[in-house]
């Protein structure tokens, strides 16, 4: 048969940067460091900013440190936010004496009604009080600025506060625009008992554009890129730790990972696409979490448009600037604090300016010494969480004007469902597949 | 001025003493009536040590502190704000009744007043009451015209005249023992009156006893001595006088005879008292009043609240020299931290905290820094001036804080310091003591008397109260207020005080957790309300609570109510242990197993106390042998007991202990039931603290009829006692095996299968929990029918399943309701002794748990085989394996050698700065050593057999730790135990690491190896050697899932120290190594360095 050659559907190409710099810790190393430090830089890097912020929000305020408050003085104070929390779980519950007969429900969130925060400084800690900063949206390691006073009891009456806000932006490039689609898709959980391959199987048919009439295939065409944010595979961590594997454990092991590097083959072998570890894939467990190793991938490593990178990961097409996590940062909010929606806690992350303000209080992160990396420094056009239970995006505009389209991503191997991002103009819709029939 | 603070021989312008404390006599050439003292003496009551032997000269001592104060203004007015209320007018005007609770009592000797007491004169006892009004004034009240007496039997044919030539006699004796010649009348008089001693059941109701009444409280002892060795009376030959009631503290007496309870309300009529010319104390309000004008109300209604007490707690910090805990003579008191809080609020209104050197701000922290050490002492002591506290408390405060602040001043040549207490011109003293009891062991002490303030050393009330582990700070903290405390080793101290103000501002935050700590611990386990109910209950001052035992509280009660019956209390002599011993309580035979049906408990309800109500046991219903003959009393009025003692029923003559119990007991009842009805937290918190002292009081009354060299052992009740206990339990067994029976028409035959002191557990054969209960209450109504009333059997709880390991010991699922178990009940498993490592007690508790709760034996047996495989592989967490003993002498004064002071002497040699000291408590693992070695040679420093990969010795453990409880728990269930369990094939299989340091580590070559098959590989950028090249995927996941578990514990194990330190952007500088963590977190740091360099392999 005569192949047309004007029916040839070319695949559209964009420019990749890959920004991950920044949360590679190859060469650190542990040497009894603790977790002062990072905290230490947050709090430097993100006064500075407040600092240069305060003028402009309350003119006529001094600024001082926790220690150089005076009872009943109106004065702006920036520190980080302690959340005193009655109910955190602790290591040292382990060693509690009584251990209760019942086993333990294991809570969703440990919020209770006398939660209260405090804002610490390098010189010192004080109490938060007043209505104004509800204990309830914030959480352990946010930075802001307060303007407020210290009252007889010495307490810190909060009157304002100041977030750091969203970060400058990169204009959006707006030339030649025309459709170009980013498959967005994570929580694959490959092994697990709720997997259905034949789902992931016929996403990968479609991208690949195995699937469909001439238009389906011609939208395929335009995807220019696949990035799969976490939880790929589900490996049964009871067996990892045996000590001799009977070979029907040894396949459980590495089946799955087999399975997905066959997966990843067919993508990698048609479009670029990028893989970030998640909190169950066979990586670290603190953040930021290094990419998953190649010798994983024998099959589609070989090819070079399949990237392992690291969650958080950041990049850019086509000169549009993509972070995103894995779901861990925003799980842990969920934890420690409420909010209406996902979305609500990714744009506090946002405007916070910090991807995980609860590293490394609940979440677990590399003890950096002379930096925080989860700090937002520039703002993305595309801020994606992975593995959340439903899709959900908006977009959300600073007060500089910029944009940025959050997404969450839902787990796909629950509801099928993978996440398409027009670049032109970042628009977003979803793809499903049911395999019922 | 001298810095000497005792025998200070007394100014003229000051009242002297008339006699002297018996024990400064020894430097006399030793006088006749000097008694031999038993060297175990329980509480010996006649150390009438009068008080004012430490005074200086009035006006000196003012100019000193003006002087002082001048310098200081602008610390004056700073304290100044913290002072207590300014009095009222009418407080101004003494027109106002004053009405104050008490705290603390006691006595000075001083001339008589002239206006109260016209008639006297001499010097005399002036009993002191320190207290505090409603409105938070401090009190302090001079009680006058009380005098001390005591009892002796008026010899038969004793005429007016008699006495009055026994009178001259007895004065003339006197007179010669002592060498003070200012008393103008030793024995003030001596009364005819008519008494009768508690002793023994009397037909008569009364005999003539003599009163003597002497002039100073410690010419009692005087006076006793003399009559007790015999005095020569004309006509009567010479004599030997048994005494009663001579051994009873005097401000005790007083408190007795004017019906005042410890903690109680006083209240002294407006018009019956007199402002003091010149104040003698720092007090608000003090006065001059005749002990017959005060009132005393009885700590009910309006009169049960507590008055607004100050309460310090404070902490100082002493920064130590290199490898040396901090001495008095060498090193500096650094920091002193105070919150002072006012009864009843929830948070403290003064927080400050004193240095030496400069200290950064701290928020809601009133920090005083000061350039001299001498500066940091006063300032401290004008505090306590100014703030006023009623109750002193602190952690270890009167073994070591409160002498170390003292001797201090002393070393440094400040005299003028030491005057913390409520009286001008005192000083305060440190004086060794050694603390004796039955039940508390020998404890040796300093005793810190700072008049007018109660101490209350925390750390005193949790050993006495409180069965741990551990009694340092930060494991009590742990386990009362789950809270782990920062721990900064003292060579740490010195360094951060050595810093800047920033550090120096580190050490005082951790200083004023220090101070806080008690403060919370007391308000946890309410302290207060507990100790001022019993001190209510029993009727002795708060102070006695924790500085003597229980007897004395006993004591208390019965000669309030001696006194109520006319009965009169003899001194007996002591009689050390030479009336014997006597059968104790009894053991019912166990029959160890584990049982998988409900066991009904059977308990007697308060047994001891409820036998001597019934039988009416006490001390004058008590039949002489030789009475017994002689009287031939009717049967039916008498009660002859198992051991075969006579008792007379009460309608002869009614017992005092049993009045005193049915007392204790009733108003148990009473606050119980108000409890339940009171809704106000703090009138609760009241009637709790009431209810618990109650239930305690009553127990302890059989115990001090036991105690042989008590006050008044009584060994025929105490034995009677628990042969009716015994009798009970036998009856108990029997009546229960009778009825229920198949034959009686029961399901099951019931079996006893074990019974203790005051219970019974028995099988009922009946599958459930209900039908257990239900046959219980059925065996617990029947049974208490057959007994004499109040002695009572209920049925409060079933275990089920029940493992019964021997008497004693045994551990079950505790029920109350059929719906489901309340806890775990264990007796007698000692999990928590100190000398375990905690893997002996997860292992217990775990395997506990698995057999009782999740009621699957196989998984029991299965975990303690892999933690016994985990242990021998060296898989076992280091922290689980430290063991800890405190260093109580160095290692030379050990006579046996010992594992914890060896390695105290090696690490000295290691790092003296470090290495711990005397009063340290010394951690360490066993690691293996060369064959042969002893096991005190194969101890080591847990962080050094960390840094250094030091096996350790899975042997030791296996054998000396875990095999004995584990056997304890496992031989009721399993038929081989000890084989299943500690042999068989989990054992075969272990490892050992190679130390790092060791000779042989020198030779070797490292070289890489596989990290599939650990097969050696040349090239030095693989991982994988040929043939385990495909199993790339597998390894990874291994090497990486043991990185991630590590990161996950690193973050948890760091951020919960940072929430310890309460900073989050301060390193941590902890070193508890009480905190389980703490080794823990050292070894995840280490251990996550190396597994991102195996990570790290792989990337290539």
């Amino acid at each position: 048969m005569e192949i047309d050659p004007a029916s040839t559907l070319q695949r559209k190409q964009s420019a990749y940067h890959s920004l991950d710099e920044t949360f590679e810790i190859q060469k650190e190393v542990y040497r009894g460091q603790q977790y002062s430090q990072i905290y230490f830089a947050r709090l430097h890097m993100l006064r500075t900013l407040l600092y240069s912020l305060v003028p402009s929000w309350k003119p006529h305020v001094p600024v001082c440190t926790v220690l150089g408050l005076e009872g009943g003085k109106e004065c702006i104070i920036v520190g980080t936010l302690y959340k005193h929390m009655k109910l955190k779980p602790t290591i040292l519950d382990e060693y509690s004496k009584e251990r209760s007969a019942a086993p333990l429900v294991k809570r969703h969130n440990f919020m209770h009604p006398d939660d209260h925060l405090v804002l610490e400084d390098e010189s010192g800690r004080v109490k938060l009080g007043g209505s104004l900063l509800s204990p309830t949206s914030y959480v352990t390691g946010v930075v802001v600025a307060l303007h407020g006073k210290e009252t007889d009891a010495g307490d810190f009456l909060v009157q304002d506060v100041l977030e750091a806000g969203l970060p400058s932006q990169l204009e959006f490039p707006l030339k030649s625009r025309e459709d170009k689609y980013v498959v967005l898709v994570s929580g694959l959980s490959i092994g697990s008992s709720t997997c259905n391959p034949l789902q992931f199987q016929l996403l990968v048919d479609h991208i690949t554009g195995h699937l469909g009439d001439e238009q389906e295939q011609g939208i395929a065409a335009e995807i220019v890129h696949v990035v799969i944010a976490g939880n790929s595979v589900e490996i049964p961590h009871g067996i990892l730790n045996r000590q001799n594997l009977a070979s029907k454990d040894l396949s459980r092991l590495s089946e799955p990972i087999k399975e997905l590097d066959i997966l990843l083959t067919q993508i990698a072998a048609g479009l670029p696409l990028d893989i970030m570890p998640g909190p169950n894939d066979p990586a670290n467990f603190a953040l930021p979490q290094q990419p998953l190793n190649r010798c994983l991938f024998p099959g589609s490593s070989a090819y070079n448009t399949f990237r392992s990178c690291t969650n958080p990961h950041c990049f850019e097409l086509d000169n549009i600037r993509f972070l995103g996590t894995s779901g861990q940062n925003i799980e842990d909010l969920e934890k420690y604090s409420e909010a209406k929606n996902k979305l609500e806690f990714v744009e506090r992350t946002l405007r916070w300016r910090h991807l995980a303000p609860t590293t490394p209080n609940t979440l677990g992160c590399y003890p950096f010494t002379d930096r925080d990396p989860f700090l937002i420094e520039s703002c993305p056009h595309v801020y994606f969480v992975g593995n959340q239970d439903e899709y959900e995006t908006q977009l959300v505009e600073g007060s500089e004007g910029q944009l940025v389209r959050l997404i969450c991503i839902p787990k796909f191997c629950e509801t099928g469902t993978a996440v398409v991002l027009n670049l032109r103009n970042l628009e977003c819709h979803t793809l499903t597949f049911g395999t019922s029939v | 001025m001298s810095t000497s603070t005792r025998k200070r021989p007394p100014t003229s312008q000051h009242p002297s003493p008339a006699a002297h404390p018996s024990k400064q006599q020894a430097t006399a050439p030793p006088p006749p009536q000097q008694t031999p003292k038993p060297p175990l003496e329980e509480e010996f009551l006649d150390e009438d040590v009068y008080l004012d032997e430490t005074l200086i000269p009035y006006d000196d001592e003012e100019s000193v502190i003006l002087r002082d104060i001048e310098e200081r203004q602008g610390l004056a007015s700073r304290l100044a704000k913290w002072a207590r209320p300014p009095l009222s007018d009418a407080y101004v005007s003494q027109s106002k009744n004053v009405v104050y609770q008490q705290l603390e009592i006691d006595y000075v000797i001083g001339e008589c007043h002239r206006e109260l007491l016209p008639d006297r004169f001499g010097p005399a006892a002036i009993i002191r009451i320190f207290g505090v009004t409603r409105e938070g004034h401090s009190v302090c009240c001079n009680v006058h015209g009380f005098e001390p007496y005591f009892y002796i039997s008026c010899p038969p044919g004793m005429g007016p005249d008699d006495i009055s030539r026994f009178h001259q006699v007895l004065e003339g004796r006197m007179r010669d023992a002592s060498r003070n010649g200012r008393v103008p009348k030793y024995v003030r008089r001596i009364e005819l009156v008519q008494k009768r001693s508690i002793m023994y059941y009397q037909q008569q109701t009364s005999h003539p006893f003599l009163k003597i009444v002497v002039a100073l409280p410690t010419m009692v002892t005087t006076c006793r001595g003399i009559l007790d060795r015999g005095i020569q009376i004309d006509g009567l030959g010479t004599k030997s006088f048994m005494t009663y009631e001579s051994n009873i503290l005097f401000a005790l007496r007083f408190m007795i005879d004017c019906n005042v309870v410890g903690g109680n309300w006083i209240e002294a009529p407006a018009g019956k008292y007199r402002r003091t010319a010149k104040n003698l104390s720092y007090c608000q309000l003090e006065f001059d009043c005749l002990y017959s004008e005060l009132i005393s109300h009885s700590p009910e209604g309006e009169f049960s609240k507590m008055a607004p007490f100050r309460i310090l707690s404070f902490d100082i910090e002493c920064a130590g020299r290199k490898g040396h805990f901090p001495e008095p003579i060498h090193d500096p008191v650094i920091q002193v931290a105070n919150l002072v809080t006012l009864q009843g609020e929830s948070q403290p209104f003064v927080r400050n905290v004193m240095t030496l050197k400069s200290c950064s701000p701290i928020v809601g922290v009133d920090v005083m820094s000061f350039d001299v050490e001498r500066e940091v002492l006063l300032a401290w002591r004008d505090f306590i001036r100014e703030i006023d506290p009623d109750i002193i408390i602190g952690y270890n405060i009167c073994k070591f804080d409160l002498p170390y602040l003292i001797e201090r001043a002393e070393a440094l040549g400040i005299p003028e310091f030491p005057m913390l207490g409520r009286v001008r011109n005192s000083r305060v003293r440190v004086r060794d003591t050694t603390f004796s009891s039955r039940q508390y062991g020998i404890r040796e002490s300093k005793e810190v008397t700072i008049e007018g303030r109660v101490q209350f050393d925390l750390f005193q009330a949790m050993q006495r109260d409180h069965k741990l582990s551990s009694y340092s700070l930060n494991s009590v903290s742990a386990h009362f207020l789950s809270e782990q405390k920062e721990d900064v080793h003292h060579s740490i101290i010195s360094d951060l005080q050595n810093g800047n103000a920033e550090t120096r501002r580190r050490l005082a935050v951790y200083c004023l957790k220090d101070a806080y700590l008690p403060q919370r611990l007391l308000d946890k386990l309410m302290f207060i309300y507990n100790y001022v109910e019993m001190a209510r209950v029993t009727g002795v001052p708060i102070s006695f609570l924790l500085s003597r035992g229980q007897s004395i509280k006993v004591l208390s009660q019965l000669l309030r109510k001696a006194k109520q019956k006319n009965l009169v209390i003899p001194n007996m002599k002591q009689a050390g242990s030479e009336q014997g011993t006597f059968e104790g309580a009894t053991v019912l035979e166990a029959r160890a197993g584990f049982y998988e049906k409900p066991i009904a408990t059977l308990d007697f309800a308060s047994l001891y106390p409820s036998i001597m109500m019934a039988y009416n046991l006490c001390y004058c219903t008590l039949v002489t042998p030789e009475d017994v003959r002689k009287l031939n009393l009717p049967p039916e009025c008498v009660n002859r007991t198992p051991s075969g003692e006579t008792f007379v029923k009460s309608n002869l003559q009614k017992g005092i202990l049993p009045e005193i119990l049915e007392e204790l007991l009733a108003a148990r009842k009473r606050a119980k039931a108000d409890l339940k009805e009171a809704k106000d937290p703090l009138e609760r918190a009241v009637l709790d603290g009431r209810q618990l002292a109650l239930k305690i009081s009553a127990n302890s009354v059989y115990g001090f009829t036991g105690a042989t060299i008590g006050q008044l052992p009584c060994l025929e009740i105490s034995s009677s006692v628990t042969s009716y206990g015994r009798q009970m339990i036998e009856h108990t067994k029997k009546l229960v095996e009778d009825k229920f029976t198949v034959l009686g028409g029961y399901e099951h035959n019931g079996e006893v299968i074990y019974g203790d002191t005051d219970s019974v557990m028995v099988q009922f054969g009946v599958p459930t929990v209900e039908e257990a209960m239900k046959l219980g209450r059925e065996a617990a109504d029947y049974i208490s029918g057959t007994f004499i009333k109040p002695i009572k059997l209920e049925f409060e709880k079933v275990y089920y399943p029940y493992l019964l390991i021997s008497k004693k010991r045994y551990a079950g699922l505790y029920w109350t309701s059929p719906e489901k178990f309340d806890k775990m009940d264990t007796k007698g498993i000692e999990t928590v002794r100190r000398d375990n490592c905690l893997l002996v007690k997860n292992l217990v508790t775990e395997c506990l748990h698995k057999i009782l709760i999740d009621r699957d034996i196989p998984e029991a047996v299965q975990y303690v085989k892999n933690t016994i495989s985990d242990l021998l592989m060296n898989r076992v967490d280091l922290s689980l394996l430290v063991i800890t003993k405190g260093l109580t002498k160095s290692g030379d004064d050990y006579d046996v050698k010992t594992a914890h002071a060896e390695l105290a002497e090696r690490m000295r040699k290691r790092d003296a700065a470090t290495a711990p000291t005397v009063g340290d408590r010394v951690p360490y693992v066993i690691i293996k050593a060369a064959k042969g070695a002893k096991a005190y040679e194969r101890s080591e420093d847990p962080i050094y057999v960390l840094e250094n990969n030091i096996p350790i010795d899975p042997q030791y453990y296996l054998e000396n730790q875990i095999s004995k409880p584990l056997l304890r728990i496992f031989e009721p269930i399993l038929k081989n135990a000890s084989k299943e369990l500690l042999q068989g094939s989990h054992t075969r299989s272990i490892s050992i690491s190679t130390p790092s340091n060791s000779g042989i580590m020198k030779f070797a070559k490292k070289q890489l190896t596989c990290i599939g098959c650990k097969a050696l590989i040349s090239n030095t950028n693989g991982t994988l050697c040929s043939h385990c090249k495909g199993r790339e995927a597998e390894l990874y996941c291994r090497t990486v899932s043991q990185v991630s578990e590590l990161e996950e514990l690193f973050g948890k194990l760091w951020t919960q120290c940072q929430e310890c330190q309460g900073s989050l952007h301060q390193d941590v500088l902890c070193t508890s190594r009480d905190c389980p963590i703490f080794y823990r977190r050292k070894k995840a740091q280490k251990d996550m360095a190396e597994a991102k360099r195996q990570l790290d392999r792989w990337n290539f």
